[in-house]
């Protein structure tokens, strides 16, 4: 090798002031940008005698929310905790319902079975290719608000429930946080008889019968418990027109709700298809040859590698479902955007509020999405 | 990780950004408190349309924009070939004729509730005459400037014909439904505290069609709009307007009135005497039908009304229009009454407070002299 | 047995157990198909439908300026036809045409295979209209489409840059004499829906791959910010977007510019469908192989040379059936515009015209949303099986 004395090439040339100083560029450009859009916000805002700023939180809303506790004097802030609170139930909710529903039709669209296969795929062809607020409005005119008879004939079956089209009640827990104890009890004496009955079997080689028994050791504690914590059911009560107690599910909830969960299934009916497949053949022959029955095969063997590969994309669905639960406020569920819409039209000034809606659907898809990370991670094959 | 470093970068961006717009609440109370301070700012920081000049500007382009809507019967809808037809759309007409001289020479634009004052504050339409309720709040706020009512309403309540519902009294703790968008939600809930009833439980929809669909399906007991809109509607609702009752109680004032931007006095006086002269014309007894045979009347106000030269003499008060504009505006649309009959009366709604002041109701103008 | 038997006892009796289900799943099907057949056929009342087609298919746009949209079919359609036929060739001469040999009938079977849902949709339109107009147009459309891909596949290869450079300015020069005849924002039904999702596929393009190379950048604010305006965008909701757009977004702008609301829905899909397309085409530089990049630096191309005429193709080839999935979505989401913003979209037509004066009240909602779902199915499904097509023939995923 000759040594030679590098020579520094001109400013203009010289590779890593370039870059400096185009990185330079595009950062003013967008402080420019962002000087720009906040300056016009500020002096358009100050020309009509809008605040830019949150003080419109401690304002009284002036709308109440169905549902709640919440009454039309308390704060626009607790309006918005309100409607996270809503979009929160309706997205969770509708994870979980989705994802059981998807799994169960993107394994019918795996079947041997002929008509299941084609008609689980027609499920999925049809509902991805039609948008989802078409999905929405057809729940709510169409089937939330007809499906059951109108209050004045509401069915009331057992007496215990009662189901007209201004929503579904049925009895609900009093006094919840005790009998919660008694239910976290009951699963970990369940545990407890699986983990001993399991132990026993590998030992002696008899039949475990975990399940059953650890059915039964819980059934039985929460009976126990039920009496020993005295806690009893809120029963709804008709009164003429008016329906009270009990917990209720509204039209509108069961709209956006039925309409996100099969929506969302019909995309996790596609994920699971894939990742089922792309789970080697090899497994799936090996339990064959193992005498397995099929659903031991696909409970035991093939699904928990299939959920390994599916957790990204069902991830992205799981985020995709929660900013789809907006789509409420057209029906009139009074989540997140429908609040913070009432509130602009009550005079809330809009910048403001629509910004901080954004903040925190945005403070949402990172919890989702590091949920999502860290069940991805423990999952993860770990490899030598 | 990346995505938690990059929203610890945007918490910290956006504190600053809220530090700086906090800080800029002080500038905003100092204008504030300049009362005619505002008019000033917005001449001098000349990001404005040209805002004296819509007068000028109207009459160069040929064209007015007038903001409405296509939806409420009686006020603005269209028909089967596509023309505007209401209350609102005729006194876009009105606007037209005075400014223009052809009562077509409108550009109608269809506008949503949440959209109607940014439409006008950028210049997007011309005028706004869209069943808007003139408030102080809207006087301040949206850069709005209203003139005279066209129509003096209130905040009613709807409910089927058959259930039974007589006041507010039996609405409590049901379900009343509202359009979103306005202040209709904010204006039950007072009425229900005023009145001391048990708070209803209140559905807000966008569209229109799905609160129909939910009122006709007894999701909700009651409908709360501006009873203009509700008459419309009723005259409208598939199992006949008798299935229908607008409870007697008004909880509301909603003085309905054309809107121009702030700022603009030569534009706002032309729309205000436009409208003037079809209140003027029916207490003068001057319609669509015998506008030409008033041309040679004896009574002076008539004839000044019209622009017919009284003793040599066209009024011209300096408003930047024809002479003659009330004329157009009578023969190519009508008189207050004629507007009314037209498009209102259909509804079943009496005149009442919209009836002439000789009549003891509220519409009064002041004399074209 | 026969082979239907055989068929029977394989795919629907296979076990006791699956018999059952099959009798459980057939009699549900059965079921709902003969609701189906008896709603499309015998019980719906299709008249609100056949009276409205205009609205449904291009809103309140004029009617005397409607051959315009018609011309803007057929040049669309023969222009369309043209670019097929070059990529044809150029896939004859790369030799992986597909049946290259076979007869005429054999494919026209094939495309009758691939386009059946279009033609669906044209036999039900023509069906639902009155007038002669729709079937010159639907003539012109199919004949154009079929001139020009016979015409594309048999031109001279040197005209190939010419022929890229007209499709590229075609749906631009589409747009605007459409636009001569009404302003974008009278337009409404299909056609509004098409055009946003078109018009902002096309935009958000640039800001895709600027961001997505932004993000594989080195350069650390050029990343940052590209990162932050991927994930913001990615996490915020559409709908909620353009409702901030419909009353916010002329807050943003100083009061002269004063965009239509066609305009500010544009920007908004642009900008939300950007920082998706942006991910999309991360996706497809990463699974380049570095070699690729390499020899181009061997070569001595720099690095502009070496992104834009080595690595983009590559990349956005591969990643073809996922920008196809983004503007389904795209596609299905333009109806948010209309209930945020009341533009006149397909799905607003489809309420409204269930509340005119002749059809109010008869509870005709079930028949418009058929309609309205059965538009934008048709659209959707062959978007998707044109994209699992491609992949297919990409070999995506086969490595």
């Amino acid at each position: 090798m000759i040594a030679t004395r590098t020579s520094r090439p001109p400013l203009w040339r010289d590779v890593r002031v370039l870059k400096w100083a185009f990185q330079l560029a595009v950062l003013v450009a967008a402080v420019a940008l962002v000087y720009v859009l906040v300056i016009n916000v500020n002096r358009n805002s100050e020309r009509l005698n809008i605040p830019t700023d949150f003080g419109y939180l401690d304002n009284p809303s002036q709308f109440p929310i169905p549902d709640s506790d919440f009454r039309q004097t308390q704060p626009v802030r607790d309006a918005v905790g309100q409607g996270l609170i809503n979009t929160v139930r309706v997205s969770v909710a509708g994870m979980v319902l989705a994802t059981i529903l998807g799994t169960l039709v993107g394994v019918a669209r795996l079947s041997t079975n002929w008509l299941v296969r084609s008609a689980a795929t027609a499920f999925v062809e049809t509902i991805r290719n039609i948008p989802l607020l078409l999905i929405v409005i057809f729940s709510y005119g169409s089937l939330a608000i007809t499906t059951f008879p109108r209050i004045d004939e509401a069915w009331e079956p057992g007496g215990v429930a009662i189901l007209s089209n201004r929503g579904v009640y049925v009895p609900a827990l009093e006094e919840a946080p005790p009998f919660l104890g008694v239910v976290a009890v009951a699963l970990l004496a369940a545990w407890a008889v699986s983990r001993w009955r399991r132990e026993v079997a590998d030992r002696t080689g008899t039949p475990s019968h975990g399940g059953l028994l650890a059915t039964a050791t819980a059934a039985a504690v929460l009976i126990a418990g039920w009496f020993a914590v005295g806690a009893a059911f809120d029963v709804p009560v008709l009164e003429g027109r008016i329906a009270s107690g009990g917990l209720r599910i509204s039209p509108e909830l069961f709209a956006i709700g039925f309409a996100l969960v099969i929506y969302t299934a019909s995309h996790i009916a596609e994920i699971v298809r894939g990742s089922i497949q792309a789970v080697a053949s090899g497994q799936g022959e090996a339990a064959w040859a193992l005498a397995l029955s099929p659903i031991h095969r696909l409970r035991d063997v093939i699904l928990p590698q299939a959920f390994r590969i599916a957790i990204p994309p069902l991830g992205n669905q799981y985020l995709n479902l929660t900013k789809n639960s907006t789509l409420g406020a057209v029906v009139s569920y009074y989540e997140l955007a429908q609040v913070t819409s009432i509130s602009v039209g009550n005079g809330a000034p809009a910048v403001p509020a629509y910004l901080l809606t954004l903040g925190i659907f945005l403070v949402l898809s990172l919890v989702i999405s590091a949920l999502v990370n860290v069940a991805n991670r423990r999952a993860a094959v770990v490899t030598r | 990780m990346g995505r938690i470093r990059t929203f610890a970068a945007l918490g910290a961006a956006t504190a600053l950004l809220l530090g700086a717009c906090t800080g800029d609440d002080d500038d905003a109370s100092d204008t504030t408190e300049q009362a005619g301070g505002g008019t000033d700012t917005t001449a001098a920081s000349g990001g404005e349309p040209a805002a004296d000049d819509t007068l000028a500007a109207v009459q160069n382009a040929g064209v007015v924009r007038c903001g409405t809507r296509d939806d409420l019967p009686g006020f603005a809808t269209l028909d089967a070939s596509g023309e505007y037809v209401g209350f609102d759309s005729d006194f876009c007409r009105v606007i037209a004729a005075a400014v223009l001289g052809d009562a077509d020479a409108v550009e109608m634009v269809a506008l949503e509730t949440d959209d109607r004052f940014t439409a006008l504050q950028s210049g997007e339409i011309d005028v706004l005459v869209r069943n808007t309720t003139w408030t102080a709040t809207r006087d301040g706020t949206e850069g709005a400037t209203f003139l005279m009512p066209t129509f003096y309403d209130g905040q009613g309540m709807m409910v089927a014909s058959d259930s039974g519902i007589t006041d507010l009294d039996g609405l409590a703790g049901q379900v009343v439904c509202v359009a979103g968008g306005t202040t209709t939600e904010g204006n039950v809930a007072t009425e229900f505290t005023r009145l001391g009833l048990a708070a209803p439980e209140v559905l807000s929809f966008e569209s229109v069609d799905l609160l129909q669909q939910a009122f006709e399906e007894d999701r909700c007991d009651g409908w709360s709009s501006d009873r203009s809109q509700l008459t419309g509607l009723r005259s409208a609702f598939p199992a006949g307007p008798e299935a229908l009752t607008i409870l007697e109680e008004v909880f509301s004032k909603e003085p309905l009135a054309p809107a121009v931007r702030d700022g603009d006095a030569a534009w706002a006086q032309a729309v205000e005497w436009a409208i003037a002269v079809t209140i003027l014309a029916e207490e003068l007894g001057v319609d669509s039908t015998n506008v030409q045979e008033q041309l040679a009347s004896t009574d002076p106000n008539v004839g000044r009304l019209l622009g017919v030269a009284v003793d040599g003499a066209v009024l011209d008060p300096g408003l930047g229009l024809a002479p003659d504009f009330a004329l157009q505006v009578i023969t190519q649309v009508g008189n207050y009454g004629e507007i009314y009959d037209r498009n209102i009366t259909p509804l079943g709604l009496e005149r009442g407070l919209n009836d002439l002041w000789t009549n003891g109701g509220l519409i009064y103008a002041p004399p074209y002299r | 047995m026969t082979p239907a038997r055989i068929w029977l006892r394989r795919n629907l009796f296979r076990t006791r157990f699956d018999s059952a289900v099959t009798v459980a799943v057939g009699l549900l099907v059965a079921y709902t198909l003969f609701r189906l057949v008896r709603f499309v056929l015998v019980t719906g009342r299709w008249e609100v439908v056949r009276v409205n087609l205009k609205l449904l298919l291009v809103g309140r746009y004029p009617n005397v300026h409607l051959p315009r949209v018609a011309v803007a079919l057929v040049v669309a359609a023969a222009v369309g036809g043209v670019v097929a036929g070059m990529v044809r060739r150029h896939q004859a001469a790369a030799g992986t045409a597909e049946h290259r040999s076979q007869g005429l009938g054999r494919r026209a079977a094939g495309l009758l295979g691939r386009f059946w849902p279009v033609l669906v949709g044209i036999g039900l339109l023509l069906g639902l209209s009155g007038t002669a107009g729709p079937w010159l147009t639907a003539v012109g459309f199919i004949g154009a489409a079929v001139a020009g891909r016979i015409a594309g596949e048999h031109l001279p290869a040197r005209l190939d840059p010419l022929l890229i450079l007209v499709a590229l300015a075609t749906p631009f020069g589409l747009v605007a004499y459409v636009a001569d005849g009404a302003g974008w924002e009278d337009w409404g039904g299909v056609l509004l829906n098409v055009f946003l999702a078109l018009a902002s596929m096309v935009l958000c393009f640039p800001l895709g791959v600027l961001a997505a190379l932004g993000r594989r950048s080195t350069l650390p604010i050029v990343r940052g910010l590209s990162t932050i305006y991927i994930e913001l965008l990615r996490g915020m909701p559409l709908f909620v977007l353009l409702l901030m757009a419909n009353v916010a977004l002329g807050f943003f702008v100083p009061p002269d510019l004063s965009p239509g609301k066609v305009v500010r829905a544009i920007v908004v899909f642009t900008l939300f469908t950007g920082a998706y397309l942006a991910e999309i085409v991360r996706g497809g530089l990463q699974s380049l192989p570095p070699g690729q990049e390499e020899a181009a630096k061997a070569l001595g191309m720099s690095p502009v040379s070496t992104t834009f005429l080595i690595v983009l193709p590559q990349a956005l080839r591969n990643v073809i059936p996922a920008q196809v999935g983004q503007l389904i979505s795209l596609f299905k989401d333009t109806t948010l515009a209309g209930a945020a913003m009341g533009l006149f979209d397909l799905l607003d037509v489809g309420q409204v015209i269930t509340r005119q004066g002749d059809f109010a009240g008869q509870r005709l909602t079930p028949e418009a949303y058929a309609f309205v779902a059965l538009l934008f199915w048709l659209g959707s499904y062959t978007m998707s099986r044109e994209s699992q097509r491609i992949e297919r023939k990409l070999g995506v995923g086969e490595r």
